[in-house]
């Protein structure tokens, strides 16, 4: 369903990825962890098309995203849903309009189509009630799961989630990974999630991928990515101060 | 003491620098305005259309109609400061008669869509560049791109086409306010009836002149939609950046108007010098 081959990039002066590559099969919940500035949203990004590798390739079914014209890139996208760290909804629309904007702008269903799949999207999310609401008036749960409806309501066959329960009290986070877990089952949805949120990852993931100095240090199941011999993410998974993740800066902070 | 200029190597260096900005954002904007129109008939080639009418509706009435008063009044109280000063300038030879083309020449070819031109792109350049810039920085934009809507034909095409077809309005109403405001003057203090005044303005005004003041409205909305767009949708920096940008935005653009301006105005002197 998606690949990167041996993705280089890098901002400035900083290595955000170096000669990454992945795979990710259909119907698979990958989840990609790794320290806040990563590179786990990058990953997406690139993976969306709004970032362009420094060199390497990366495939989306048969598109080949970093060749992709403009035109094809946007035709792409439609078989993508992103939900943004922020959520990402258009202030001065509400929630219905929000919703319902890639059906207005990209399909030619009427008015009424377009309000009973809004209907049903809302719902799934449970957020029937809100839809006059703007943005604003909103929590940040309700926001992540209007910005989840939106991003399936043209059906995608992948699902892209940067940090979906991040800032999320842990109902709801539990609520939002549940949510993915049964569209990947019952709608047969392929997902990616970035996040750094332990419980999140190991609730959704069906395999994980963890991304550690511009790298993918390790790639495995869930229950062996848990129990791993590697330092850095046996240190990342336990939360501990020991390790090789914060060598050096530890002893900075302490110092302080 | 050592000698404080800069040796000639950094002022060229200095030199190339700005220049090379200086180019880069004119083709940035050269080619946000190509790429919007680009997007925008690829839409129309498939049928549908580019954005939709209350969008359009929406912009056009908080750039063009909105904006009638202030530019209304600005203009008036230029008219009238306009035909005070040169009325005396001119009584001194007995050639007052000559106000009333004066003014409207220099409103319907110049002022008007210049004064229009600058005070559009602080009132509306200065909102659109805060608006685009905001959703900017809270990925709305992004999201927008994200689901395969051209962000271009979708935020920058309709605020494009609501300046370029509303200045040449806004600088017809100049034009007006400023007319009406200099008869008021020469009936008050130059005793030229507003018949007689109104036949002078349509004695001195020549076709060419109105052609003139609308292409070159049509040109600045273009201009000023094109800077504001731009500086929105390539804000950095959060809140912060936003401000920085609205107002490089308001100098870039009322800079761009008065810089075009006077190309124009030696362009066509050129070609047509009477």
């Amino acid at each position: 369903m998606v690949e990167l081959r041996d993705v280089h990039m890098r901002f400035e002066e900083k290595k955000v990825l170096d000669s990454v590559s992945l795979k990710v099969e259909p119907q698979e919940r990958l989840v990609i962890m790794g320290q806040s500035g990563s590179g786990k949203s990058t990953i997406l990004r690139l993976i969306l098309g709004t970032l362009r590798p420094d060199s390497g390739s990366i495939f989306f079914k048969q598109f080949e995203i970093t060749r992709l014209s403009r035109r094809k890139l946007q035709q792409a996208r439609r078989h993508i849903g992103m939900v943004y760290q922020y959520s990402a909804l258009l202030s001065s629309r509400n929630v219905r309009d929000n919703v319902a904007l890639p059906l207005e702008e990209l399909t030619d269903k009427s008015r009424a189509e377009i309000d009973k799949i809004v209907d049903e999207k809302l719902e799934l999310v449970g957020m029937g009630d809100t839809k006059d609401l703007l943005p604003e008036e909103l929590s940040g749960g309700m926001r992540k799961r209007v910005a989840l409806a939106r991003a399936l309501v043209l059906n995608p066959e992948l699902l892209l989630l940067d940090e979906p329960s991040a800032g999320l009290d842990p109902v709801i986070a539990s609520v939002i990974d549940e949510l993915i877990i049964s569209l990947s089952e019952k709608s047969k949805v392929t997902s990616i999630t970035a996040t750094h949120e332990m419980d999140s990852a190991f609730r959704i993931a069906t395999r994980m991928a963890m991304l550690y100095q511009g790298k993918i240090i390790e790639e495995a199941k869930p229950e062996k990515f848990k129990h791993s011999k590697n330092p850095v993410v046996a240190q990342f998974v336990s939360g501990s101060t020991e390790g090789p993740i914060l060598e050096g800066s530890l002893d900075a902070i302490t110092k302080k | 003491m050592p000698n404080a200029e800069p040796p000639p190597v950094v002022i060229a260096e200095g030199v190339g620098h700005v220049t090379r900005y200086f180019l880069r954002e004119v083709g940035s904007v050269f080619w946000l305005i190509v790429n919007t129109f680009e997007e925008a008939f690829e839409r129309i080639q498939h049928g549908r259309v580019p954005f939709r009418a209350a969008s359009f509706f929406r912009h056009a009435e908080r750039a063009g109609v909105d904006s009638v008063p202030l530019v209304g009044l600005v203009s008036f109280f230029l008219g009238l400061t306009m035909a005070l000063l040169t009325g005396y300038q001119l009584q001194r030879f007995g050639t007052e008669r000559l106000i009333p083309g004066l003014v409207a020449i220099a409103f319907t070819r110049e002022l008007g869509p210049l004064l229009t031109g600058i005070m559009v792109a602080a009132r509306i350049g200065a909102a659109f560049t805060a608006e685009l810039g905001t959703m900017q920085v809270s990925e709305e934009v992004e999201a927008i791109e994200a689901m395969g809507i051209g962000p271009l034909r979708f935020l920058v095409a309709p605020r494009m086409l609501a300046l370029i077809l509303l200045m040449p309005c806004l600088s017809t109403v100049s034009n007006i306010a400023a007319i009406f405001a200099s008869s008021l003057v020469c009936k008050a203090y130059f005793s030229i009836a507003f018949p007689y005044f109104f036949d002078l303005v349509k004695d001195s005004l020549l076709i060419r002149d109105i052609i003139t003041g609308i292409f070159k409205s049509l040109l600045f909305g273009l201009l000023i939609a094109a800077i504001a767009c731009y500086r929105g949708l390539t804000v950095k920096g959060g809140a912060a950046g936003v401000g920085t940008s609205t107002t490089s935005s308001v100098v870039t653009a009322i800079t761009a108007v008065i810089g075009f301006d006077t190309l124009y105005n030696v362009v066509y002197t050129t070609f047509y010098p009477t």
